[in-house]
């Protein structure tokens, strides 16, 4: 289960967290393990996450890391809240994403029309 | 933005200039009057919302295979109204698992614009407290409110039926809306508060800094020094983890 992005595969499975590993990213198996961490309550893993990810990142992609987890959390509770569909031009482009993600068992992805309908 | 001085010290990396300001722009635009509620009310919801993390009822219906089979009260910290109380703990703690049909049922207790007000107000709050635990530095303090009262307007030119919630066009933002948008494409996501416009702005300038600049949202090459395929993972995965089909 594979998608694209700037022309590279990327597990997606790893996305799901049905695999482990590094997704075909650099460094993914050590982002996944932080995100996974930060969005979790577990303090102690954590911080062991957060070196592992230093370790292998530049000082400012770590911060950069940690910016996205904070920008997707505004994001996905406002998409939810709102109940908006995705977009009309984004539907074609990750048509195959989602289905490999099975990304339609989210309840909120009844806010976006089926195509076709 | 005079006053608030936010402490990065703990996270023994520096932080960069934008970010701090993205910070500092979000808690000063929190307490603050916006178009329904005053500063201290909005601050009141984003105590909720942060009281949410350790509501009793929020961590049952959390954990319940569906969250409205499980009633009961909020552990609440404010005198706010039972439905503001409820939309910010679910926004801030299973926002995947909201509803149109609880969003209909909290329209009858609380008017479309004060629901986009708080759902605007916990969703910035939930991403910034996010940045904070990622970078280990505790949670910023909420500040104190500043004076004034709520504008009580809408933009004019909303249309209903695309999203639970009215949204402003690009094509339709005009007068006071007429600098909402600041990129050529503009994403339902950053629509969806723009009947509170100010709510709008602020996460238009968040999503700058902590993503990408607007105008390289559909560019794949748009990175920084987490090179662009790097984000998309972190991003998907976030996603993922909060059940967001968007």
């Amino acid at each position: 289960m594979s998608g694209k992005s700037q022309g590279s595969e990327v597990e997606l499975a790893s996305v799901n967290g049905e695999a482990r590993g590094d997704a075909g990213v650099a460094h993914g198996a050590e982002l996944l393990g932080f995100v996974e961490a930060v969005m979790a309550g577990d303090d102690a893993q954590l911080s062991r996450a957060r070196q592992s990810l230093r370790e292998v990142l530049s000082v400012e992609a770590f911060v950069d890391a940690c910016a996205v987890i904070g920008a997707f959390n505004v994001v996905d509770r406002i998409a939810d809240a709102t109940g908006i569909p995705l977009d009309a031009g984004m539907l074609g482009m990750s048509a195959e994403v989602r289905s490999e993600l099975d990304l339609e068992r989210f309840g909120s992805s009844a806010n976006t029309p089926r195509e076709g309908a | 933005m005079g006053g608030l001085c936010l402490d990065y010290s703990a996270a023994a990396v520096p932080v960069r200039e934008n970010l701090q300001q993205t910070h500092r722009e979000i808690l000063e635009h929190l307490r603050g009057p916006g178009c329904w509620f005053r500063g201290a009310q909005r601050l009141a919801v984003a105590a909720e919302s942060r009281a949410a993390l350790d509501c009793a009822l929020c961590g049952e219906r959390k954990a319940a295979l569906s969250p409205g089979s499980v009633v009961g009260e909020h552990d609440r910290v404010s005198e706010l109204s039972p439905a503001c109380v409820d939309v910010a703990h679910r926004v801030r703690v299973d926002s995947g698992r909201l509803s149109k049909g609880w969003f209909e049922r909290t329209r009858d207790d609380l008017d479309e614009g004060a629901y986009v007000e708080v759902v605007g107000i916990v969703a910035l709050l939930a991403g910034m407290d996010q940045v904070c635990r990622a970078l280990g530095i505790p949670r910023f303090e909420l500040p104190e409110p500043l004076p004034g009262e709520p504008s009580r307007q809408r933009p004019a030119n909303l249309v209903s039926g695309i999203a639970w919630v009215p949204m402003l066009a690009p094509e339709d933002a005009t007068g006071p809306e007429a600098d909402l948008y600041v990129s050529e494409f503009v994403p339902n996501i950053m629509r969806a508060l723009s009947s509170v416009p100010s709510h709008a702005r602020m996460l238009q300038r968040e999503s700058i800094t902590h993503y990408v600049p607007m105008d390289d949202l559909l560019n794949p090459e748009a990175g920084r020094d987490l090179d662009r395929t790097q984000i998309e993972l972190v991003a998907a995965r976030v996603s993922a983890l909060n059940e967001c089909f968007y």
